[in-house]
């Protein structure tokens, strides 16, 4: 056993891996800084040539390219407003008033720190707990998937008085807009107009980026010419507003442990993904956050969560991969691939009979994470340089790259299209006071919740009666007792809420 | 088209002889563009970027890979049936956008107009298959438990309305057979719903992997071929309405020259002796079948119609 444990270590900290996982992680956060360009791109035009390498090259090198990306994806998030990649679109809600606030550094800092300990925390439960973990995640059938999204989407109506109604609009408007597209069961296409485009559904990078990023561009656009020309993206020359103190770090801790545990049950879970956990963990992040009022102004709080939940799944989905062979997302299944190319058959059988190349993936993905921070660190003054341009310019930039990272997810013009479009949909929902997160949660797991609602319908038709399917299925029966109490809750704190704003009452809550 | 001014014609006529003697004179000459419907990382992909690779040393032209995915496929083969048909824009073809898709969507192009069916280099065996530790050892079980048990027994594909669902409805329409599909989205999920004990069977390519991990039991197999080294029926030894062969192969759009064709033969006949593509072959559990143009293109011709003619047989088609 730890002879075993000693020889996978050395696979992964042999002179040729390690230089595999720096190469990795750098190539990883600049593809990830570029809105567009992916890590995913990246590795399957890398898959060809690993046919070559050894083994202990290519597959560190990967993992440090989808963990690099996922940090390098939440620069352009923070300074541009425009995620690098989808996972990172939660972080600009938070990380774009920041970088607005002069702490552009302290922002990327937070992100950083965030990032790395998500990982690091998910890469640690991966390394413990993959059997018992798997082991459940393999229970989640769609029942399962149908109450975790119910439940996700429950939290989302828990926002604060005022607006709830409005969040309520803008999450059906996402789950319209996600609608759109072929129809999962039958094939039959859906608010389609007949558009091809429109066949798969909207895009998801184009929207992203035109809600978040184009949207913005739109605002600045209505400010005035004085407003433009003079303001650039400053930074503060005040050196707490570059730094992440390790005080402020230590008061981020329950809400990095949070989103660490939310990424990593959604990266557990296959088809989920990063970009969901990120939202879902952001979400979490305000619902216990005591001043909520702050997120979406420049809570540090609100990058933190979604960094952190983002690359908790990056560990984590490796929990189905190596468990069961079942890549959970795109990059599980391009590992897979470099596995395969090198003759090793991720599964159960496969890691009992030789469990080194085993320990040395897990000792590449905790090494990977510290060279990540090094390189992050490294990374950070050199992304600050780049957006010290007058506003006047960057914004027109912003609109440049946004449009050409629409287009360059598979060479579409529609898509760019899409993009403006969603930006104009982003920008009539700020102006009138729409807030556009919830419809983005929205937008995003309409599909799966769709999906599994109608899966579940089928296979409670197969089972005598749903009685016998709920109680077949201990999982299900958990998550029925979770959603149960938290319903509950909420309800007693809105009542609350609403006795309290009303003068009705005088229940004190001492939360 | 229309009628053209003579000027027109002649300048037409000029340009095309010119193309025409260009061709002639020695295709290719220039970067030749190779349209793969579907993501990077996928099946197609990987295959289509091993040939490239082969390919740019012995045409000694640069390829360039372009991913063009949407709506099942269609927009990337719907963009090649366009294309100008000079030989330097080809692409990546399987089942599904070919002779499934254009039945149920409006998709761009007319499969057996539009395209010019060069080679088939893979077929994919698609097994029907259930959890090692079922109760079922051979596909003649499954059906009876299921016919004994109707609207009881759980099963899925890769995706609605493919080759492997419709084949298999048919086959247990023929049985009298009443079953539930249950719709998922790529073969990892059917895995998952196998496992997870969401679902009783699948039909998925992916079957080499957990069947050595001793996760699933393959029962049947959808297409014509026996699976090699496995003996388990047919679909066509069961005598069943649908028996599609899933291939991998290029085409081009429709009048391409001769020369670019022949040159085209030539070289996947050999680049599909590489040891890199064994090797990709291998990896993705596709069967090595090579058929050049003069017999790729009938059997394509031919799936077409015979997949559409039981498709209106099952009353599974709503448009003619």
């Amino acid at each position: 056993m730890l002879s075993q444990i000693l020889e996978g270590m050395s696979l992964a900290l042999h002179v040729d891996a390690l230089l595999g996982i720096v190469i990795g992680v750098a190539v990883g956060q600049v593809l990830g800084a570029i809105p567009g360009l992916t890590a995913s791109m990246a590795v399957a035009l890398l898959i060809p040539f690993t046919f070559y390498f050894d083994p202990w090259v290519g597959i560190p090198m990967m993992l440090g390219m989808f963990k690099g990306s996922l940090f390098g994806s939440s620069m352009a998030a923070i300074l541009i407003r425009t995620p690098g990649a989808p996972a990172a679109a939660a972080t600009v809600l938070d990380g774009g008033p920041l970088a607005d606030q002069g702490k552009g550094g302290k922002a990327m800092q937070t992100a950083l720190a965030a990032s790395v300990f998500g990982d690091t925390f998910s890469d640690i439960c991966l390394i413990l707990a993959s059997g018992v973990l798997a082991a459940i995640a393999i229970r989640f059938g769609p029942g399962e998937y149908v109450l975790l999204i119910a439940f996700s989407l429950l939290t989302l109506a828990s926002l604060s008085g005022k607006s709830a109604w409005k969040a309520t609009v803008a999450t059906l408007l996402g789950l319209v807009f996600g609608a759109i597209g072929l129809d999962p069961m039958l094939g039959t296409e859906r608010l389609t107009f007949g558009q091809l485009d429109l066949f798969d559904g909207l895009g998801l990078i184009p929207v992203l980026i035109g809600v978040l990023a184009v949207s913005e561009v739109f605002m600045q656009m209505g400010k005035p010419l004085t407003h433009l020309a003079s303001k650039t993206v400053e930074f503060s020359a005040k050196r707490e507003d570059n730094r992440l103190s390790w005080l402020e770090f230590r008061g981020l801790l329950p809400c990095l442990t949070r989103s660490s545990v939310i990424g990593t049950i959604v990266g557990a879970l296959p088809g989920l993904g990063a970009t969901i956990a990120a939202f879902l963990a952001y979400n979490d992040a305000r619902n216990i956050s005591r001043t909520p009022e702050k997120f979406g102004k420049g809570a540090l709080e609100g990058v933190a969560a979604p960094e952190a939940a983002n690359n908790a799944v990056s560990g984590s989905n490796m929990i189905p991969l190596l468990a069961f062979g079942i890549p959970g997302d795109v990059a599980a299944a391009l590992i897979l691939g470099a596995f395969l190319i090198q003759g090793i058959t991720p599964g159960p059988v496969a890691f009992q009979a030789n469990p080194v190349p085993l320990y040395a993936i897990f000792t590449a993905m905790l090494l990977a994470n510290a060279v990540n921070f090094g390189i992050g660190k490294a990374f950070i003054p050199l992304a600050k340089r780049m957006v010290a341009v007058p506003k006047r310019l960057l914004f027109p930039g912003v609109l440049i790259i946004a449009s050409a990272g629409a287009y360059a997810i598979r060479g579409s013009l529609f898509d760019v299209q899409l993009t403006l479009v969603s930006g104009a949909v982003g920008y009539a929902m700020l102006r009138l006071g729409f807030p556009p997160v919830p419809m983005l949660i929205g937008f995003i797991l309409t599909p799966i919740l769709e999906k599994s609602l109608r899966q579940t319908v089928l296979v409670v038709s197969a089972a005598d009666g749903w009685l016998d399917y709920v109680l077949s299925r201990p999982v299900l029966m958990v998550l029925l007792v979770l959603f149960a109490a938290v319903s509950v809750m909420m309800l007693r704190k809105r009542m609350q809420f609403v006795r309290q704003s009303t003068g009705a009452g005088d229940l004190a809550s001492d939360e | 088209m229309g009628v053209r001014k003579p000027i027109g014609a002649l300048l037409a006529g000029a340009a095309m002889m010119l193309t025409a003697a260009g061709a002639l004179a020695e295709y290719p000459d220039k970067t030749i563009t190779m349209v793969v419907p579907y993501a990077p990382g996928g099946g197609g992909d990987t295959f289509t970027r091993a040939i490239a690779e082969e390919a740019k040393e012995i045409f000694g032209v640069n390829i360039l890979v372009e991913n063009r995915t949407g709506a099942g496929a269609t927009i990337g083969v719907g963009s090649v049936a366009r294309s100008a048909p000079d030989g330097y824009t080809i692409g990546f073809v399987s089942t599904s956008p070919v002779v499934l898709a254009p039945n149920f969507s409006n998709v761009p192009y007319d499969p057996s107009k539009d395209l010019t069916y060069l080679a088939q280099f893979i077929v994919s065996p698609h097994p029907f298959m259930v959890r090692a530790d079922s109760q079922w050892q051979t596909f003649d079980e499954v059906l009876a438990w299921a016919k004994a048990n109707p609207g009881k027994l759980r099963w899925s594909t890769a995706g609605p309305r493919g080759a492997p669902h419709i084949a298999t409805e048919a086959a247990f329409r023929k049985e009298g057979v009443e079953a539930v599909f249950v719709p998922m989205k790529g073969s990892s999920e059917v895995l998952a719903g196998l496992l997870g004990d969401t679902l009783d069977a699948g039909v998925i390519s992916d079957y080499a992997v957990p069947m050595q991990a001793g996760q699933i039991r393959v029962l049947a197999e959808i297409g014509p071929r026996p699976i090699p080294g496995l003996d388990v029926p047919t679909y066509k030894d069961k005598g069943y309405p649908m028996t599609p062969t899933i291939f991998f192969g290029l085409a081009g759009p429709a009048g391409l020259p001769d020369a670019v064709i022949a040159k085209w033969n030539d070289a996947m006949a050999k680049i599909v002796e590489t040891e890199r593509f064994k090797e990709t072959a291998k990896r993705l559990g596709g069967q090595i079948s090579f058929l050049p143009h003069a017999e790729f293109q009938p059997t394509v011709l031919d799936d077409i119609a015979s997949t559409r003619k039981a498709l209106v047989d099952l009353g599974m088609l709503d448009k003619k």
